[in-house]
C-alpha cells in the first residue's frame, strides 16, 4: 500500500510569538471571547427582554436587560446619570459617569434594584455582593451623542461616515469582574457551561450595555421631540459598537495570569498550525477566505486613529491587505499545503500587523477545526503555580538560558534597559508607569519586569552552592516570584512575554491590545503609548436580532452592507 | 458585609509585601490567607496578627536554618509560618518520601496549614501536622474544625511536627468557593500594610503616569 506523505506544521516558536511588537499587532478571530459568547447564545436560542426602562427627560433613571439561557438568566442593571461635562473622564480616578452597570445573577427584584442604586453609581466607592458578577461604567462620546440625538429628534438618520468615524455612542471605562468590590468570584461561576470560556461575564455585560445605549439614544430623541423623532435605521444601528477606553490596568493582568495567557495564545497558535498543516483546500474554502480578505480590507479602511504609531501601522496594514488580495489572484490555493505556502509568503511579504491579520483570517473558513479550541482557553492557575523545590539548580539555569535568553543578552546596567517602573498610585489605586531615574517611585515597583528579574536571579544562581531550587530560594527569597514564572513557562511555553516590559521604548498599549484582541475588540486607537480606545461588537446583531442574524459572522464589515 | 475570596487574597498579598516579604512570598501569603478563609478559618486575622508581630524584622531572623537534620529553627528565635510554610512546600518531595520534619518555635502555626495542604497536593501523599495538643491531618478528608480551637488559633507553638501519612490523595478538588469575613480592625490593619506598596499621589504622576489624553470630553 502506498504511504501517504503528510506533514504537520508545529505551532510557532514562543520566542517569536511572545514579543511585544507582535502581541501588539494581534487582531480578533474566531476564538475571540465576544464571538464565543454570541455563537453560544445563538446556538442555545437565548431570549432577551427589558423588564425595566425608567429614564426621564434629563436622561436619569434605571433599566434592566435580561438574558435567558437554557438553565439560568442574567440581567444587566443600568443606571443613567445627567453628568456635568467637566466631570467626564475615562480615568480610573473619575468619580461620576454617564452610566453605570452591574451584571446581576438572575433577574433582580425591586429591592435588589434599590440596593444596587445606592452602590453601583459609586463604582469603586460602593459595594456589591455575590449576586453581582461584574461592575462597570460608561461615558458618552460627546461628539457623536449630541449629533445623533439631534438628528433622530429632527426625524433624520445620522450620516454613516460620521457614525463610523467614532463607532460608538458610549465607551466603557472599566469593566470589573471576578470578586472586585464584593462581586462574585470567578470560581463561583466557572463551572457553568456559559462561563467556561474566559471573560464571558464581561462580554455579556458589554453586549447588553450596547443594547441599552442604543435604546437610550432613541429614547432621548423621542422625549425631546415626540412628534418628529424616529428610531435608527436597523442597518445603520448595527454600525454602532460599544466603545472602551483603557489604560494600564489591563497590563498587569497578563503577567499575573501566566497559565491563562498561555491558554489564549496556545489555542490561537494551535488553530493556525492546524490550518497550515492542511494538505489541500476545497474551492469553497478558498472562496470563503477570499471573501474575508476583502472584508478585512474594508475593515482597515474604516479604522481611524490620530496616533502616529498606529497611523504608520495602518498604512502598512492597508498595503498588506492590497498585497494579499493581489497575491490571491496569482496563486493556486487548493493543493500542496496551500495555507502554509500562503503563510510562508506572508512572513517575508507582509508587516507584522499584516501577518497577524492573516493568522486571524486563516481561521475563518474552518469553524470545525477552530471553534472547539474555545473550550481550551480557560486555565487553572493553581495547577502550575507551586514551586518545584526539588528541581536542581542546574536545571533551573538551563530553563533561564532557554526562556530568558533575550534577557541574558540585555545589558541591564544601561538606563534605557530599565527606564520605566510599574507602580500603583495611592490615588484610587490607579496602575501607572513612571521614570525610574526621574521620579521617586522605584521603592513601589511592582514585579512586572520578568526579564530583568530573571537576569538578576540567573546571576545569583550561577554563584550559588545550593544544588536544589528549595535550597537556593531559602537563601534568596527575592527571586521566588521569578523562579515560579520560569517553572510555569517551562510547562506552558506561551505563559511569558519574552520582551522588555520596562525599556525606554516599551509601548504598554501592545499589552493592552493583546488582551483586547482576545476579547474581540477592533479599531485600536491609541491616545498615547499607554492608553487606547477601541470598539466592540460593531456590526454585531442586537439581542433581539440574534437568531435571525448570525451570532458569529459580524466581526468584519459586510461587503454589501447587509446579509448575514 | 462579606468579602470575595479574591478581595481577601489581593489584600493579603499586598499587606504581606507591605510588611516586607518578597513578592514571591507575598503571593503565597495571599493564597494561604484565601485558603484558610475558604476553609472557614480566620485567615485575615491570623495574617494581620503575624505581620504586626514581625513588622520590621529581618528575613534572616525569621527564616529557617537547619539546627540538626530535619529540625528547623529561626535565628531570631521564632519562625515565620509564611517563610517556613513556603520552604516546607518546596520540600514537598522529601516530606512525601518520609522525611519527617520538626520546626522550633513558630508564630501563628495555623498559617502553615495551607502550605502543607499544597505540599500534600503536589505529591499526592497526605501529611499530619501537630503542635501542642492539636493534630490536623491534611489529606482527602481534611478536618479543619477540631474540638481544640484554641490550639488551632494559637499565636505561638513551641514546636511543630510534620509527618507523612500513608494515605494517597485523590485528584485535586475544584477550586474552593465561598465568601470571607474580616472584622473592621483586621481589615484596617491589613489595609495599612498594603498602603505601603502604593506610591504617594503627585500632580506629575497624575498627569503622566497613566498616559491618558488631556480631555475625555469628546
Amino acid at each position: 500500500m502506498e504511504q501517504t506523505q503528510s506533514k504537520t506544521i508545529a505551532p510557532r516558536d514562543p520566542a517569536v510569538v511572545m514579543q511585544l511588537g507582535r502581541l501588539g499587532s494581534f487582531h480578533q478571530s474566531r476564538l475571540s471571547f465576544m464571538r464565543i459568547l454570541l455563537r453560544r447564545m445563538e446556538a442555545e436560542a437565548w431570549t432577551f427582554d427589558r423588564p425595566v426602562f425608567d429614564i426621564d427627560a434629563r436622561g436619569v433613571g434605571r433599566a434592566v436587560y435580561s438574558a435567558h439561557g437554557p438553565e439560568r438568566s442574567y440581567s444587566l442593571v443600568a443606571f443613567a446619570n445627567d453628568l456635568p461635562p467637566e466631570k467626564r473622564s475615562d480615568r480610573v480616578i473619575a468619580t461620576e459617569w454617564d452610566a453605570t452597570f452591574t451584571l446581576f445573577d438572575g433577574v433582580p427584584t425591586t429591592a435588589d434594584l434599590d440596593r444596587l442604586q445606592n452602590n453601583v453609581p459609586k463604582q469603586e466607592a460602593g459595594r456589591v455582593s455575590e449576586r453581582e458578577l461584574s461592575l462597570s461604567r460608561a461615558n458618552r462620546s460627546v461628539r457623536l451623542w449630541d449629533y445623533v440625538v439631534g438628528k433622530l429628534a429632527a426625524g433624520e438618520q445620522p450620516d454613516q461616515t460620521t457614525v463610523e468615524k467614532v463607532g460608538y455612542l458610549m465607551r466603557t471605562t472599566a469593566v470589573y469582574g471576578s470578586g472586585k468590590f464584593g462581586a462574585a468570584d470567578r470560581e463561583d461561576t466557572a463551572d457553568r457551561a456559559e462561563f467556561q470560556a474566559p471573560f464571558q461575564i464581561e462580554m455579556l455585560s458589554v453586549f447588553l450595555t450596547r443594547a441599552f445605549v442604543m435604546d437610550l439614544v432613541e429614547h432621548m430623541a423621542q422625549l425631546r421631540a415626540p412628534d418628529t423623532a424616529v428610531p435608527l435605521d436597523p442597518d445603520l444601528r448595527r454600525r454602532f459598537g460599544i466603545g472602551n477606553s483603557t489604560g494600564l490596568g489591563m497590563a498587569p493582568f497578563l503577567l499575573t495570569h501566566p497559565a491563562l495567557l498561555n491558554s489564549w495564545i496556545a489555542a490561537r497558535e494551535e488553530a493556525l498550525a492546524r490550518i497550515r498543516s492542511l494538505p489541500d483546500a476545497h474551492p469553497s474554502e478558498v472562496d470563503i477566505f477570499r471573501s474575508f480578505a476583502l472584508r478585512a480590507r474594508l475593515h482597515t479602511q474604516d479604522w481611524y486613529s490620530d496616533h502616529p504609531v498606529q497611523i504608520a501601522k495602518l498604512d502598512d496594514l492597508r498595503a498588506d491587505t492590497a498585497a494579499l488580495l493581489a497575491h490571491l489572484d496569482s496563486v493556486e490555493l487548493t493543493a500542496d499545503y496551500p495555507w502554509n505556502r500562503l503563510w510562508l509568503w506572508a512572513e517575508s511579504a507582509l508587516s507584522v500587523e499584516g501577518q497577524e491579520l492573516l493568522a486571524s483570517l486563516l481561521l475563518e473558513p474552518y469553524p470545525h477545526l477552530v471553534d472547539g479550541l474555545s473550550s481550551c482557553m480557560a486555565a487553572d492557575e493553581t495547577a502550575t503555580w507551586r514551586i518545584d523545590g526539588a528541581m536542581s539548580s542546574t536545571r533551573l539555569r538551563a530553563l533561564i538560558e532557554d526562556i530568558y535568553s533575550w534577557a541574558l543578552d540585555t545589558d541591564w546596567t544601561t538606563p534605557e534597559a530599565q527606564a520605566r517602573v510599574w507602580y500603583t498610585s495611592e490615588e484610587k489605586l490607579e496602575p501607572r508607569l513612571g521614570d525610574r531615574f526621574d521620579e521617586p517611585v522605584e521603592p513601589y515597583e511592582q514585579p512586572l519586569c520578568p526579564g530583568r528579574d530573571a537576569a538578576r536571579m540567573y546571576s545569583d544562581l550561577c554563584a550559588t552552592s545550593e544544588t536544589t531550587v528549595a535550597g537556593f530560594l531559602m537563601r534568596h527569597p527575592e527571586h521566588r516570584h521569578i523562579v515560579r514564572r520560569a517553572q510555569i513557562t517551562a510547562r506552558l511555553p506561551y505563559a511569558e512575554i519574552r520582551d522588555n516590559t520596562i525599556a525606554d521604548t516599551v509601548m504598554p498599549i501592545d499589552m493592552l491590545r493583546l488582551k483586547l484582541s482576545f476579547f474581540g475588540a477592533c479599531h485600536f486607537d491609541p491616545r498615547s503609548d499607554r492608553w487606547v480606545r477601541i470598539t466592540m461588537y460593531q456590526h454585531a446583531p442586537f439581542p433581539h436580532e440574534l437568531g435571525s442574524r448570525s451570532g458569529d459572522d459580524w466581526a468584519y464589515p459586510f461587503l454589501t452592507g447587509g446579509a448575514a | 458585609m462579606s468579602w470575595s475570596l479574591n478581595e481577601i487574597e489581593s489584600l493579603a498579598r499586598k499587606a504581606a509585601r507591605g510588611a516586607g516579604l518578597s513578592w514571591g512570598l507575598a503571593e503565597e501569603a495571599g493564597k494561604a490567607t484565601r485558603w484558610l478563609t475558604a476553609a472557614g478559618l480566620p485567615g485575615p486575622q491570623a495574617l494581620a496578627d503575624l505581620l504586626t508581630r514581625n513588622d520590621g524584622a529581618d528575613y534572616d531572623a525569621l527564616c529557617p536554618v537547619e539546627a540538626r537534620e530535619a529540625h528547623w529553627v529561626a535565628k531570631g528565635g521564632t519562625l515565620c509560618p509564611l517563610i517556613a510554610g513556603a520552604a516546607l512546600c518546596d520540600h514537598a518531595e522529601a516530606l512525601a518520601a518520609g522525611d519527617d520534619m520538626t520546626l522550633g518555635q513558630t508564630a501563628s502555626p495555623m498559617l502553615l496549614l495551607p502550605y502543607l495542604a499544597a505540599a500534600a497536593r503536589l505529591t499526592g501523599r497526605g501529611l499530619r501536622v501537630s503542635w501542642g495538643e492539636l493534630t490536623v491531618t491534611l489529606d482527602a478528608d481534611m478536618d479543619l474544625q477540631p474540638a481544640n480551637a484554641n490550639a488551632l488559633h494559637a499565636p505561638m507553638a513551641d514546636s511543630v511536627r510534620i509527618v507523612c501519612t500513608d494515605t494517597r490523595l485523590p485528584d485535586a478538588p475544584p477550586p474552593a468557593k465561598g465568601r470571607g469575613q474580616m472584622p473592621p480592625d483586621v481589615q484596617h490593619r491589613l489595609t495599612t500594610f498594603a498602603q505601603r506598596t502604593y506610591a504617594p499621589a503627585t500632580e506629575a504622576s497624575r498627569l503622566a503616569g497613566a498616559g491618558a489624553g488631556l480631555t475625555d470630553n469628546d
